[in-house]
């Protein structure tokens, strides 16, 4: 009896991009089942979506450089297929669907493939109806993309993917701008697909949510090489648990053999005196909306007082970063008023805000233009005009911190995402402002990093106060010691971690998902009296 | 991602009643018909026609006020400056009947600033206004009248192939996307203290001081024009002939508008080579100031 064709079989494949040194990849042989899910983890650099590109065909007709091996699909060797014969064996869906997306409308984003490959309208049509009911989203046909939320926008790209009904499925971290319940939504359909015969490779670093779908194999990769490729029980036993996120019953499991960690002092530039000065922000009955048609946010009221370290939860769309833009004074309040350290935003230039409120946005290109590193995490404390030494000792600090000294010379726009977010944030903590916001701190970034960036971050005694949007919800539970939460434009709870996530009925509702730590903490917070990491509850 | 402009189905508007390709060809035949004037007798019709769509349009004031204000603000700076400096007319007018004269009371290096008001210099102001005005108009329109998902398939229909078509489609929403782009970029730089609005020094140093703002833009619009090839690659584009899931039917009345659109831009070049049409100021006025 002859061995079913393989859908992929990657051999030896070895690629060096034309304008960097060294492999980004070596050596990497693995083949594949059909029904398969395969999930690639790994460090940011690490080579993942460089073996991604050279599966997917863009590598080498996109990216040039030096290529060896081969790539198999069905048994035939793709290197002389044209791009388009490729894309209707394999199908890629990017980390970030705005970078996908290309139609105005769902109906023509999802067809966008379909119409290219000449197909009759009919045809069109079923297969665009298929995908859009396979992923539950027949609703938002007639939709315009860019309206839709974050979440929506991954399933439509995905839609446009599997409307051309590729064998093989290639996604590069299709989690890492969704909600918690969006995440789990496109996990459910992408495991769906696989038990319909569909190969998945899942390129992702929220690993623990992956698991849940239950992946038939799990590669771990390091330095553009495979280190580990078998079932996910083993993953747990050859990894570092501090670099790939693991349930948190598995890390509890391993840290028990390691000593405890150090429990870090949040805030500690913060005196008990200080708690009962005045509010560092205040948002008074805060109402606004981009046009005079739609208000985004509704009554608004809180404070930031000094010692806050804020987690800020909700779903896509939510308005969780219209909210914080108005701590900046880059948005102004339809109605109400927002005060930073007493002062009425609106009478206040971001610029002078930016001395004591510092905001790293969401996307790190928006912001980097200097030719090297130092001189990006230069450029805000010129701008607020800080002694020429002051600034020289500002800059260190802050590259230390976020692991990135090595790459003080380097051109910002030259390094990897995951590294180029790491410059927007030291760029913002040279700054040394009292209160530092940050949108989405981690994503796209590896465990290790984010963890330690976090923990130093959050060490710094310049700061007073500490507000940090997320999708993770147990960023919130190690770090915080505050929540809010923010649906529909309006505050839907603040408070403590331990009283605003227990409530597993308000994070549903919220499009929020119990992790496995989180449980855990209940489960020991009577012994504990708070929320802990993993490897301290494995010392309780 | 590209975005869009600002579309949205409006109630009674005459511009939407059209098909798109309707419309954009009888846009083209305007603008080259209004390009053939100078007098402002023929080019007051394109006037009221312009003002006639923008009233008819449906399109709410506070929406395009922005737009409107900026578009004609700067025509009418041009037109101003024209009339200043007497530069630009200089070229359909031959000679200058002088209604007044100002003089300046100062000197810079020997030289002393005169202001010339000619009947010439008025009339081409004015003309200048009406004509540019115009097409100024017929254009802002467009991006808020047509809908963006049938761009590809507007351009595919009026005869442009399918990659020229989706280029066009891309390239109409380049231009709000790059200004959402440069606004965020605005925002990330404010936000770190810089201010565009206390840029000094001389020009070298000022165009350096835009670095935080022209650097990511430009960076931000490459890097994203390189992820659209890519997002067309993986899905097929260019292998062949397309078909296009929109479909677009003429009706009585958009062929009854591009019939109007050719006459009027036939009748133009005739009226044209007849002699007619070139820059025009009444006798009466050039007998007064002779």
């Amino acid at each position: 009896m002859t061995s079913p064709v393989k859908p992929l079989v990657v051999d030896n494949l070895s690629f060096r991009y034309r304008d960097r040194q060294g492999a980004a990849i070596h050596n990497i042989s693995f083949e594949t089942k059909p029904g398969e899910i395969l999930l690639i983890a790994g460090a940011s650099g690490c080579g993942k979506t460089t073996m991604i590109r050279a599966i997917n065909g863009l590598i080498p007709r996109s990216y040039k450089g030096e290529m060896a091996g081969q790539i198999l699909v069905f048994g035939e060797e793709v290197k002389d297929w044209k791009l388009s014969q490729i894309s209707q064996k394999i199908g890629t869906v990017l980390q970030d669907p705005e970078r996908q997306i290309l139609g105005t409308k769902v109906l023509n984003e999802v067809a966008f493939g379909l119409e290219n490959l000449s197909m009759p309208r009919d045809e069109i049509f079923t297969r665009v109806d298929e995908a859009l009911n396979f992923l539950k989203i027949s609703h938002l046909r007639d939709r315009e993309t860019f309206n839709l939320s974050g979440g929506e926008k991954q399933k439509v790209a995905l839609a446009g993917v599997l409307a051309m009904r590729p064998s093989i499925l290639l996604l590069d971290e299709p989690l890492a701008s969704l909600d918690p319940a969006s995440a789990q939504d496109t996990l459910d359909a992408v495991r769906a697909l696989a038990d319909q015969g569909m190969t998945v490779l899942l390129v992702e670093h929220r690993v623990e949510d992956v698991l849940r779908i239950h992946p038939e194999r799990v590669m771990f990769m390091s330095e553009g090489e495979i280190r580990y490729l078998g079932d996910a029980q083993g993953l747990s036993k050859v990894v570092n648990y501090r670099e790939v996120k693991l349930p948190a019953e598995q890390i509890v499991t391993r840290a028990k053999q390691d000593p405890p960690p150090v429990q870090i002092k949040i805030l500690p530039g913060v005196t008990s005196s200080q708690l009962e000065k005045e509010a560092l922000v205040k948002f008074q009955d805060v109402a606004f909306g981009y046009d005079t048609e739609r208000e985004v946010l509704h009554g608004i009221n809180l404070e930031i007082n000094r010692g806050d370290v804020i987690a800020v939860l909700g779903p896509n769309g939510a308005g969780k970063t219209t909210f914080v833009k108005h701590a900046i004074g880059l948005l102004k309040p339809k109605s109400g008023s927002v005060f930073v350290n007493g002062r009425d935003t609106r009478e206040a230039s971001v610029a002078e805000i930016a001395g004591m409120l510092g905001y790293v946005f969401q996307s790190p290109s928006h912001m980097l233009f200097a030719p090297t590193v130092r001189e990006e995490l230069a450029f805000g404390p010129t701008n607020l005009r800080h002694p020429k030494e002051q600034i020289e000792q500002e800059v260190k600090e802050a590259l230390k911190i976020v692991n990135l000294s090595d790459n003080e010379n380097d051109p910002p726009l030259a390094l990897s995402f995951g590294q180029q977010k790491r410059v927007s944030i030291a760029a913002i903590l040279a700054m040394r402002s009292k209160i530092l916001v940050m949108d989405e701190p981690t994503a796209g970034q590896d465990y290790m990093n984010y963890m330690n960036f976090m923990d130093s971050i959050l060490q710094m005694p310049a700061f007073e106060a500490i507000l940090f949007i997320t999708h993770d919800v147990d960023l919130a539970v190690i770090f915080a010691n505050r929540v809010l939460m923010v649906n529909e434009g309006r505050l839907v709870a603040d408070g403590t971690p331990q009283d605003v996530l227990r409530d597993f009925d308000r994070l549903k509702a919220n499009r929020l998902v119990p992790t496995s730590l989180l449980a855990l903490n209940l489960e020991k917070l009577s012994a504990t009296g708070r929320f802990m990491r993993a490897e301290a509850l494995a010392h309780v | 991602m590209l975005v869009a402009w600002r579309y949205r189905k409006r109630k009674n508007s005459f511009i939407q009643s059209f098909d798109p390709r309707a419309w954009i060809i009888f846009y083209a035949c305007f603008l080259f018909a209004t390009l053939s004037f100078w007098d402002v007798r023929f080019l007051l019709p394109f006037f009221v026609i312009a003002i006639f769509t923008l009233i008819t349009s449906g399109v709410k004031w506070h929406e395009m006020r922005r737009a409107f204000l900026f578009i004609v603000g700067f025509v009418f700076f041009f037109a101003f400056l024209t009339f200043l400096t007497g530069r630009g007319g200089s070229e359909v007018y031959k000679e200058e009947h002088l209604i007044r004269e100002f003089r300046a009371s100062f000197s810079i290096l020997g030289w002393t600033p005169v202001l010339k008001v000619t009947v010439e210099r008025a009339f081409f102001a004015v003309s200048q206004l009406v004509r540019v005005t115009s097409i100024a108009v017929m254009t802002i329109l467009i991006p808020y009248s047509l809908n963006p998902a049938l761009y590809g398939i507007t351009f595919k229909g009026i005869g442009l192939p399918d990659k020229f078509a989706y280029a066009m489609d891309l390239t109409m929403r380049f231009i709000p996307t790059f200004g959402r782009d440069f606004q965020l970029t605005m925002d990330a730089q404010r936000a770190r203290g810089y201010e565009l609005d206390k840029i000094s020094g001389g020009i070298i140093q000022q165009v350096r001081k835009l670095g935080p703002v022209i650097v990511p833009v430009t960076i931000h619009a490459i890097i994203g024009s390189e992820d659209i090839i890519d997002a067309m690659d993986l899905r097929a584009f260019g292998v062949g002939p397309r078909t296009w899931t929109d479909v677009l039917t003429y009706q009585f009345h958009d062929r009854l508008l591009i019939a109007l659109g050719v006459l009027i831009l036939v009748a133009s070049i005739v009226v044209g080579f007849m002699g007619y049409g070139a820059f025009w100021v009444p006798e009466a006025l050039t007998k007064i100031f002779s």
